[in-house]
């Protein structure tokens, strides 16, 4: 039996507007996906942000009702038999909020032990263990409110592990931290895959999971658009060449103008202060080069540099240049 | 329900006590809710009744004491269910295995026993600044009243927590909640200065029976038949209201998972 499995999953939300005369407006933020993990698998979903990775672990926690489709989590319908999964699961979601401020992190852990009803011996001796493993051993008993970001996601995931649960859903652990506290939180994730816990952790990073996971599906606008390794995912990019070119004030018409030539496969803008990086993915590599310094005429153009392509290319690719 | 299920939800439902108590204590609108307004009150009564030389401050007492225990439970507890929404700390009791009715239960239950600390506080203004005679004539019964008063807020509290659990604009009525009740209950003025039509909406009311309960202990006004008869009707519509919250949660929470209000951004 997989951990989990998920069969053509729908959520639509209605997004209301207006004050006097009020519309609503649906909207798909997960449109028919379908997965499976293995049991002891680290499944990463990857996506930009909106392109429903939180909808889809927020209905795979119970906390969300799907609008379709169907997911078993350990063998259990998300939908129907919620309280058959809730013991057993353990959740994060990115960020600093979900804890109780005006406690210790001690007294946070304390707190959610009882709720999952871990026997009040073993979170004596599993709390401060836990607390040691995330780093936080010297400022357990701080107030939460003044934590860094990183240690309250650091506590997050102390928190989550508290009653050993089978499936952990980490939905963008590293979001917001420093390389150092992100880093950390990685070999965290490590330690837990050699445990063999189930684990599906969802990102924006590729290099992360690239770094970390077994099989990745690539989600976007609510649609899985690929679903393999990592290995295999750098194959959808093996055929092409990357330019970037520096430009100083690029007009969107221009990257508009870019995107349309018929050896552009795609474009992707990076904006650094006054600059940009313009980012092409085309199979014609050098050659292409002349032909883009043409389509920038009028324009400042800076350095511009004809490289391999990387995974993160792929994955750009993948989601048509919205990365 | 098992054993291990009972001792669980005891040692839930005893945590989220605690935690309540703790997260209340250091905050300037717990001890305004609880605390300051039904001082206010009580001072305003206080002076009415100095004024008209009337006598049974120990009504005005509980009565003063009793609008803070509503306003706490409805304040507080109401704040509770929004604030953990906003904090992201619901989606986290929901998604735990404890049924959520089993922390609400603690977390009125620390609110309703701190909001005594109120009534506590009338007492001695009334003592100390307007210096009036104050006993309670029925002690033995004032305290099991009490007792069963708490019982009554607490399972009240969490018929009511259900609706705030559906949708954070439920805040919005929060406040045309509060004078309704005092009046319906009969807090500070008896229910037979309202409207007939109103009796019956009254009778409905755990805390209603604890008003009765209290003031007539307190004062000595009521016979040991009618005592009994208050004690009956909130133990019954306590049961009442457990059975009944129980499955307007389980309600709430299937429309708060369809229509995604677990948590606002």
């Amino acid at each position: 039996m997989n951990a989990i499995e998920v069969e053509h999953l729908r959520r639509e939300y209605k997004a209301r507007m207006g004050v006097i005369r009020r519309t609503t407006k649906l909207v798909v933020a997960v449109d028919d996906i379908s997965f499976d993990v293995k049991p002891g698998e680290l499944f990463g979903m990857l996506g930009p942000n909106g392109a429903g990775k939180t909808t889809t672990v927020k209905m795979l926690t119970t906390l969300l009702l799907p609008t379709r489709g169907a997911a078993r989590v350990l063998g259990f319908d998300v939908a129907k038999q919620a309280d058959k999964i809730r013991g057993r699961i353990g959740f994060i979601f990115g960020g600093e909020r979900g804890l109780y401020w005006r406690l210790s992190g001690t007294d946070n852990l304390r707190y959610f032990a009882s709720l999952y009803h871990v026997e009040p011996e073993v979170s004596r001796k599993r709390i401060p263990e836990l607390m040691e493993m995330v780093g936080l051993g010297d400022r357990a008993k701080e107030k939460v409110e003044g934590y860094s970001r990183g240690m309250m996601q650091r506590l997050h995931i102390a928190r989550t592990l508290l009653h050993d649960p089978e499936v952990l859903f980490l939905d963008e652990p590293t979001i917001g931290l420093d390389p150092v506290g992100a880093r950390e939180v990685r070999q965290t994730i490590r330690d837990l895959q050699a445990e063999k816990k189930t684990i599906l952790l969802t990102t924006h990073y590729m290099f992360e999971a690239d770094a970390l996971c077994q099989r990745v599906a690539v989600i976007n606008k609510g649609n899985i658009v690929a679903l393999d390794t990592p290995q295999a995912l750098k194959g959808h990019v093996a055929d092409l060449s990357v330019v970037e070119v520096e430009v100083f004030g690029i007009p969107l018409e221009v990257v508009e103008r870019v995107r349309s030539q018929s050896f552009v496969d795609t474009v992707s803008v990076e904006d650094m202060d006054q600059r940009q990086t313009l980012r092409i993915q085309t199979a014609r590599g050098s050659e292409a080069v002349s032909d883009l310094i043409g389509l920038l005429s009028g324009l400042r153009v800076g350095k511009v540099v004809v490289r391999e392509p990387t995974l993160e290319d792929a994955y750009v690719r993948l989601v048509g240049g919205e990365a | 329900m098992s054993i291990a299920d009972l001792r669980n939800n005891g040692r839930v439902a005893w945590a989220a006590f605690v935690m309540t108590l703790r997260m209340n204590a250091p905050d300037p609108f717990t001890l305004f809710t609880i605390v300051v307004q039904p001082l206010i009150v009580a001072l305003l009564a206080m002076w009415m009744l100095v004024e008209r030389g009337a006598s049974n401050a120990i009504f005005v007492v509980v009565g003063s004491g009793m609008t803070g225990l509503w306003s706490g439970l409805l304040f507080l507890g109401g704040n509770s269910i929004n604030w953990e929404r906003w904090t992201g700390t619901l989606e986290l009791i929901v998604g735990q295995p404890t049924p959520v009715s089993v922390i609400v239960f603690g977390k009125n239950l620390a609110i309703v026993v701190q909001s005594l600390s109120g009534m506590v506080v009338c007492y001695a203004l009334a003592a100390l600044i307007f210096r009036q005679p104050l006993s309670v004539e029925e002690p033995l019964l004032f305290a099991v009243s009490l007792l069963l008063t708490v019982v009554a807020f607490v399972t009240f509290g969490l018929v009511i927590a259900p609706i705030f659990l559906l949708s954070p604009a439920v805040q919005s009525f929060q406040n045309a909640l509060e004078f309704p009740i005092y009046m319906l209950c009969g807090f500070l003025f008896p229910i037979a200065l309202l409207p007939g039509w109103s009796t019956p909406l009254s009778y409905i009311l755990g805390p209603y029976w604890a008003a009765r309960a209290l003031h007539g202990t307190a004062t000595g006004g009521a016979s040991l038949d009618e005592v009994l008869i208050s004690w009956g009707m909130m133990l019954g519509l306590s049961l009442i209201y457990l059975l009944l919250s129980g499955r307007l949660m389980d309600l709430m929470l299937k429309r708060a998972r369809a229509d995604a209000t677990l948590r606002m951004e």
